[in-house]
């Protein structure tokens, strides 16, 4: 009766590559929890991108981006893929005045390509680089990003524009929407020092502890046209019509792509009832 | 008159094997009655294949092959052409799931043991397939012309220079300039769209033709062709048509949910089936900062990165995908199915699995000194599941496989 309850290894020799096999897959799980090391993000200094969230149907604000692309941004960006009468169908803008008050170079037609209106050799002298093609930015960077960058302007006079970016440090870009904006600064703060617990740190007397941190973006009231809210939704404006310019056929793709999901729903559910029954012949 | 379509078919019939084939492969084609989900992604492979070779007809059409116009061209298919996008992403989402029902389907075979005797042609005509459908992809991944396509293909490339004594000339050859130019898009446009796809299609049929030769498996491992009934068809069998065709039917249509879910709100799948920086055009003067391989190579990629020679890195790569065409002979189990196999077949296949998943992470995120330490062990990982293999089928303790199903 004892001997069944003995403990006994009984060891062979063919075990031991598995042994040493089954460890090192167990090393591989364990090294599996250091894989998010940290790697920084695409908006650099700025920490974590803004979120952005694109609304393809919204026409007014498609047409306010368009708009705020032609006036600040098309002088030296062009969108070379895009073509101005596809533009002006998608976002309902009727092509007279289309032309009227977004299209500068009265030489241009419905069917041409937005190739932009700066010549790239002046451009190269100007700025050091040429500026790049905007049309494909929204699916290159990605639009949080492009929402993030165009607001994380700040005053640096050590730059050649007196300008800096948290996003894109040493960007090459001026900051074009400052008269909008007004001059953000880079400040540093006094913060909560947090405790332990999660509650404030205080003294003795019951006063908060608290610490400078900088890298805070701060625009002095008053020194641009328009709130900082305001701001934001041109920016909004203007990154989603980049995401539209990206892909124009991102909208009718979302809208369709609920009746191909339906229709083959519907085709599942028949074949599975027409499985079903010819499945009773041999069970 | 109503004779006609009888006699017409008779005329045909005797001049062509029509009703022979169709009865021989369909109507009276015998396969196992009781197979699990895993059985079915060998007919969604075949379903992609059918969506890659149509969408890709219609992607040539509009499709320019030269430096300067290649990449517009695609921005042309995804702007200026009716439902161009449609076709684009049909294409590139079929691409990158195409991948995936063959690695299940690959998986499949390691779990029902689908390489063991006389199924070794089956799976060696599988393995071909997907080395094909390797190099088919890549071609194809250059063809948009953007950065990843110009710094993936400048990789792969260049690994042909690490071969000795012949290596130089061999890239030069394989490149057709001496950088990556609208020569080299042009022959793997070639390539891409003629060349391979002839290869595959041959593929595809011999793995068809010798799987119908010596019949299907299944989960238990069962030989269906012990026990037949009075006509010489196994017990344990129902005619192919139409009862699995009702049954690939079903999961066809939850495969193109998926598929259609992915397509038309997903289509670069997360920067995983189009990468981000795809959509730059090529410039060889500037390398990305950070350069990744589409999600189904990326495996192989890490395992490339794990050895710090680039030769051996080669010879690693390369070994990673020859050791599957002697699975058969690596395989000495008496049990086919995992169901039968004994504990250390199991454990085995599981870390396998893990480690390829790993390594498939790995090769797509930049590299750091503990994920170069894991490449390292996950490779180790992936060759001992196959070298070890001989020793543990052949010693551990199996359990009786049944009779019937």
């Amino acid at each position: 009766m004892m001997n069944k309850h003995k403990f006994s290894f009984n060891f062979k020799w063919w075990q031991m590559p598995m042994f040493g096999f089954f460890v090192m897959s167990l090393a591989c799980i364990f090294f599996l929890t250091d894989v998010n090391a940290s790697e920084g993000g695409p908006c650099k200094d700025y920490g974590e991108c803004d979120k952005f969230k694109y609304s393809l149907n919204d026409m007014e604000s498609l047409q306010s981006g368009a708009s705020t692309f032609m006036n600040y941004c098309y002088g030296c960006h062009s969108l070379q893929y895009s073509r101005w009468g596809r533009v002006a169908t998608d976002l309902q803008i009727p092509e007279e005045i289309f032309f009227d008050t977004l299209v500068f170079d009265k030489s241009i037609k419905s069917g041409d390509l937005m190739t932009g209106s700066m010549s790239k050799d002046a451009s190269v002298e100007w700025f050091g680089v040429a500026p790049p093609d905007l049309t494909l930015v929204s699916r290159v960077r990605g639009d949080d990003w492009i929402y993030s960058y165009l607001r994380a302007y700040y005053e640096d006079s050590s730059k050649q524009y007196g300008v800096n970016n948290l996003v894109y440090p040493g960007t090459a870009m001026p900051n074009v929407l400052m008269a909008l904006q007004g001059s953000q600064k880079l400040i540093c703060k006094n913060i909560p020092i947090i405790a332990g617990n999660g509650g404030e740190k205080r003294d003795q007397a019951g006063k908060a502890l608290t610490k400078e941190k900088c890298g805070f973006l701060e625009v002095p009231e008053g020194s641009g046209q328009l709130t900082k809210d305001e701001f934001d939704k041109v920016i909004y404006d203007l990154t989603n019509f980049l995401v539209y310019v990206g892909e124009p056929s991102k909208a009718t793709r979302e809208r369709i792509g609920w009746y191909v999901i339906f229709y083959f729903l519907i085709f599942t559910a028949v074949s599975y009832m027409l499985y079903r029954e010819y499945h009773k012949d041999y069970h | 008159m109503s004779e006609m379509p009888g006699k017409l078919f008779g005329w045909l019939n005797s001049r062509l094997p029509i009703l022979n084939t169709y009865e021989r492969h369909l109507s009276k084609h015998p396969v196992p009655s009781k197979v699990n989900f895993w059985y079915l992604f060998g007919a969604l492979a075949s379903v992609v294949l059918i969506i890659q070779i149509i969408s890709g007809i219609w992607l040539i059409m509009p499709y320019s092959n030269t430096e300067e116009e290649a990449f517009a061209s695609i921005e042309y298919i995804m702007r200026d052409v009716d439902y161009g996008w449609v076709i684009r992403y049909m294409h590139t989402t079929g691409a990158s799931m195409f991948f995936a029902v063959v690695y299940l389907h690959m998986f499949r075979g390691l779990l029902y043991g689908s390489y063991q005797k006389p199924k070794e042609l089956v799976w060696i005509f599988g393995c071909a397939i997907y080395l094909a459908m390797m190099a088919e992809g890549f071609l194809g991944y250059v063809l948009p012309y953007g950065q990843m396509s110009y710094w993936g293909a400048q990789v792969i490339i260049s690994l042909f220079g690490a071969i000795p004594y012949i290596g130089d000339s061999l890239e030069l050859w394989v490149r057709g300039d001496y950088y990556i130019s609208g020569i080299t898009v042009s022959r793997f446009f070639a390539l891409h769209v003629v060349a391979l796809p002839l290869v595959l299609i041959a593929l595809v049929f011999l793995h068809l033709v010798a799987l119908h030769e010596v019949g299907a498996g299944n989960p238990e491992g069962v030989d269906i062709e012990e026990f037949l009934d009075d006509d010489g068809i196994p017990l344990d069998s129902v005619p192919f048509f139409p009862y699995k065709v009702l049954n690939a039917f079903v999961a066809i249509g939850v495969f193109m949910t998926v598929f259609a879910i992915i397509m038309f709100f997903f289509p670069e799948g997360g920067g995983y089936f189009i990468e981000m920086a795809n959509f730059e055009e090529a410039n060889p003067l500037v390398t990305p900062e950070h350069i990744a391989p589409v999600w189904y190579y990326s495996p192989y990629y890490a395992m490339l990165r794990a050895v710090p020679d680039k030769l051996g890195g080669l010879i690693i790569m390369g070994s990673a995908v020859a050791i599957l065409f002697v699975v058969p002979w690596l395989d000495n189990s008496k049990a086919a199915s995992i169901r039968y196999k004994g504990i250390y077949s199991k454990i085995a296949l599981a870390f396998f699995a893990i480690s390829f998943l790993t390594l498939g992470y790995l090769g797509t995120v930049g590299v750091t000194e503990v994920r170069k330490t894991m490449s390292v062990i996950c490779t180790f990982i992936y060759f001992a599941f196959f070298l070890l293999m001989p020793i543990y089928t052949k010693f551990e303790q199996t359990k009786e496989v049944p009779k019937r199903l």
